[in-house]
């Protein structure tokens, strides 16, 4: 079922312009929807994290876990508030709106999406519950959240048919309601098939392009880690294509092959840039997507992160604001691992550090210096025993190593598992940190 | 007077008298007659709403699985993406979901035959902490009596009957018995008269299926109709080798075409331990069914992989060098297997014939399971 509600998104493309214009910077802590304004270029007062409920761990509940990340503040390293929404739905990601005041965060299992008001970002009010994405789209797993104007876009990664991978994008306004729906292309493009997958969203305004990646369905992403890697069945669901859609008819112009399925889609932060990375999973490598000397864009493999034969399995990465560097965390090994982007066309690993027994997501300050480490990547992908570490960390990083700062262990606090993080600042400073 | 009295006597007699039985419902060729439970005959509301239940993920705990989830009506109604299933928030099955066409013949339910009747097995996935997870038989109830869009179906289908545990069994096992799937190409060879629907290469496979490879031995086929299965409990060697026998490395697909292995023992430890099943003597307490698994009907086989009770063979081709090899060796093996000697070109006709027991229905069924209505979202 193909079913493309009219959306005046060449108003986007308006919009946009003006967004652009009002923001010549095009990133927060560098891992952001470029729409978003209120940019924190110095130093962030508070880091929350989206917390994944743990059965006999505290409440059980997920929460939304504030921490202080100001050295001068008192409550720097320490908890200073946490908002359980009830129950677990595999929570999993977040993103602000276009004006940074909401932040919504996603439940990968029962599609729940929670919407917090971070007037006063040392409390976060929960404001909203949107639950209407199954019934409203058929999708499931509502994971990405990128801000547009005045709208925010959500990558689901499954659907309420088969808990397969075949799934799509929807647009909610900002009030919550939602607007349209865009199926994953599922056609063959210039004799590359589309598999219906999807996982990430990045958009570069400029060249109106917006790019999507491609992970996996329910059944997968809910599943044991251990047992899926075994079922030879589950392992052949995952996604194997990006996706380029020209983004003011929200249509899909370009299906590239990128096997093993790709996740974190990081643009280049330089305006002089028109490239962007993406790390596949399953296959260990980077890949750089930019237009080739006539101008078409290609996709190409360009790096290869540590040993995919042991299936290190990158997931998070986060790029420099200069586009020069890209941290990748691989969870497996636990390795912090930071590639050289200087020349795109062959990234090279500079330097790694052990960071914990798993980490997933890594998201560094604007400046660069600080990179917030967390442990959790599914709830059932999580090792278990005493592997099962779940903590926040953050490293200062001087450009020749990582040294911790603090780490606050979720599990003897009894919050859970550490996943997704968001910064602010105190509404006071935010006009001089933007 | 004596006239009106006379017509309001007959009026009474024909009011009086039990209904006649409903008539049996037809069936596919192929398949035998199907007799409903007396306190459950067949009806198009019943079913209709078991329909509704079947698709409802509202039946879940926490919203997100419905029986449609595992038994997936565009995958031969089980789940062609998964060995073994999995329930609310992702836990682990140990099995994997058995198709749901013609469950209506089994007569007894479950990889263990631990059910005896589909009214009554409907209640084992709802309540089942690893799958619908719903903490008890009054939750459920409750939940669908709350639900505004089901107000007044139980009572229309069940003559008056609200939702209740007997009512929401017999619903979606009404629903169930419609899903039978039969006119193959198969069957209009063997029992509709059509001497070319099957192929030469078919036919063979079926004189070998019959004959040299003994498949028939588990898998009966009638004068009449056929089912495929003896409905008995086997240890072919599947579940023994998952404890004994299994390989220490595991070989792993990351990307179409591109494979690494590793070490087993790793992923059960950092990972979840494999989960103990032993089969049909979880039921009997017999140590001679230690690892022995119902006989799956043979309809629709090549929509319904992977096979084995646990999902652990892929192809058909791999089913029947499985059996070619007799099986796996292990001390409660079945003595009905024993290594069959087959050439490569009697395998290779096996598997046609078992691709020619598609039912002729089965897309008309799966479309129809996603007609408007079969939804609560």
């Amino acid at each position: 079922m193909k079913r493309h509600l009219a959306v005046p998104l060449s108003a986007f493309a308006i919009a946009v312009a003006a967004a652009l214009a009002a923001a010549p910077a095009t990133a927060d802590e560098t891992c952001n929807s470029p729409y978003i304004t209120s940019l924190i270029k110095g130093q962030e007062d508070y880091v929350h994290v989206w917390t994944l409920g743990v059965e006999g761990v505290g409440d059980g509940s997920d929460k939304l876990v504030t921490v202080g990340a100001n050295p001068k503040a008192k409550d720097y390293g320490k908890v200073v508030h946490t908002l359980s929404v009830g129950g677990r739905g595999e929570a999993h990601h977040m993103g602000f709106t276009d004006d940074r005041r909401y932040l919504w965060a996603g439940r990968l299992d029962d599609s729940k999406i929670f919407v917090f008001d971070l007037a006063d970002p040392a409390k976060p009010k929960l404001v909203k519950t949107i639950s209407d994405l199954p019934k409203k789209t058929g999708y499931v797993g509502p994971h990405t959240f990128y801000a547009m104007p005045g709208r925010m876009l959500v990558q689901a990664l499954s659907n309420t048919k088969d808990h397969g991978g075949v799934t799509g994008m929807a647009v909610y306004n900002n009030k919550g309601d939602f607007v349209a729906k865009y199926d994953m292309p599922i056609g063959e493009m210039a004799g590359v098939k589309g598999d219906g997958y999807g996982y990430d969203i990045g958009i570069n305004p400029a060249k109106n392009a917006l790019l999507t990646s491609s992970f996996t369905g329910w059944n997968n992403y809910m599943m044991d880690l251990g047992k899926l890697v075994k079922d030879g069945e589950a392992m052949k669901r995952f996604g194997n294509t990006v996706v380029l859609w020209d983004l003011k008819s929200m249509k899909p112009q370009k299906i590239f092959a990128v096997p093993g399925s790709p996740l974190e889609i990081r643009w280049s932060l330089n305006p002089a840039d028109n490239w962007a990375v993406v790390a596949t999973a399953l296959t260990s490598k980077i890949w750089l997507i930019k237009p080739d000397a006539k101008g078409e864009w290609q996709a190409r493999e360009v790096a290869t992160i540590g040993d995919p034969a042991k299936i290190p399995l990158p997931v998070d990465i986060s790029i420099t604001a200069d586009g020069k560097g890209l941290w990748v965390n691989t969870f497996m090994d636990g390795m912090t691992r930071y590639f050289d982007l200087s020349n795109p066309e062959a990234p090279k690993e500079t330097y790694a550090k052990q960071t914990g027994k798993q980490v997933n997501m890594v998201s560094q300050s604007w400046d660069g210096k600080r990179v917030y480490i967390t442990s959790s990547l599914l709830a059932n992908w999580d090792k278990r025993g005493e592997d099962n570490e779940q903590f926040l960390a953050l490293y200062a990083w001087d450009g020749k190593g990582l040294k911790e700062q603090w780490r606050i262990d979720f599990t003897k606090e009894k919050l859970g598992r550490a996943h997704h993080m968001k910064f602010t600042v105190k509404p006071a400073a935010a006009g001089q940190k933007g | 007077m004596r006239r009106a009295a006379a017509a309001a006597l007959a009026a009474c007699l024909v009011a009086c008298l039990p209904a006649p039985p409903p008539a049996p419902p037809q069936v596919p060729l192929g398949l035998p007659p199907l007799a409903a439970p007396a306190d459950n005959p067949p009806g198009a509301e019943k079913a209709a709403l078991g329909r509704k239940l079947f698709f409802d993920r509202r039946l879940s705990a926490n919203g997100t699985m419905s029986c449609a989830m595992c038994h997936v009506p565009e995958q031969g109604f089980t789940s062609n993406e998964l060995a073994t299933a999995l329930g609310v928030e992702g836990r682990s099955l140990r099995r994997n979901a058995p198709t749901v066409l013609n469950a209506a013949y089994h007569p007894v339910l479950f990889h263990d035959g631990r059910e005896h009747a589909l009214e009554l097995q409907v209640w084992g996935p709802l309540l089942a902490a690893n799958e619908m997870a719903n903490p008890s038989v009054g939750h459920v109830v409750a939940r669908i009596r709350a639900l505004p869009d089901y107000a007044g179906l139980f009572e229309r289908a069940f003559g008056g009957r609200p939702a209740g545990v007997e009512t929401i069994g017999q619903a979606i096992a009404s629903y169930e018995r419609t899903l039978l799937s039969g006119g193959s190409r198969f069957d209009r060879w063997r029992y509709g008269g059509e001497a070319d629907a099957l192929d030469a290469t078919e036919q063979e496979g079926y004189r070998l299926f019959v004959g040299k490879a003994r498949c028939a031995s588990c898998h009966p086929v009638g004068e009449r109709a056929a089912l495929f299965s003896d409905f008995r409990f086997h240890n072919t060697g599947v579940g023994w080798r998952r404890v004994y026998g299994a390989s220490e490395r595991v070989r792993v697909e990351l990307a179409p075409g591109v494979f690494t292995e590793v070490e087993r023992r790793m992923l059960e430890s950092v990972f979840e331990p494999p989960i103990p099943d032993l089969g049909r003597f979880e039921i009997t307490l017999d140590p001679a069914d230690r690892w022995a698994y119902k006989t799956p009907m043979l309809r629709d086989v090549a929509l319904t992989a992977p096979y084995m009770h646990d999902g652990s063979i892929a192809t058909l081709e791999e089913v029947v060098a499985f059996y070619d090899r007799g099986g796996v060796d292990n001390p409660g093996k079945s003595p009905l297997l024993a290594p069959l000697g087959l050439t490569a070109g009697e395998k290779a006709a096996l598997v046609a014939f078992l691709r020619s027991l598609t039912g002729g229905n089965v897309a008309a069924l799966a479309k129809q399971a996603r007609e408007p209505g079969a939804s609560g979202e």
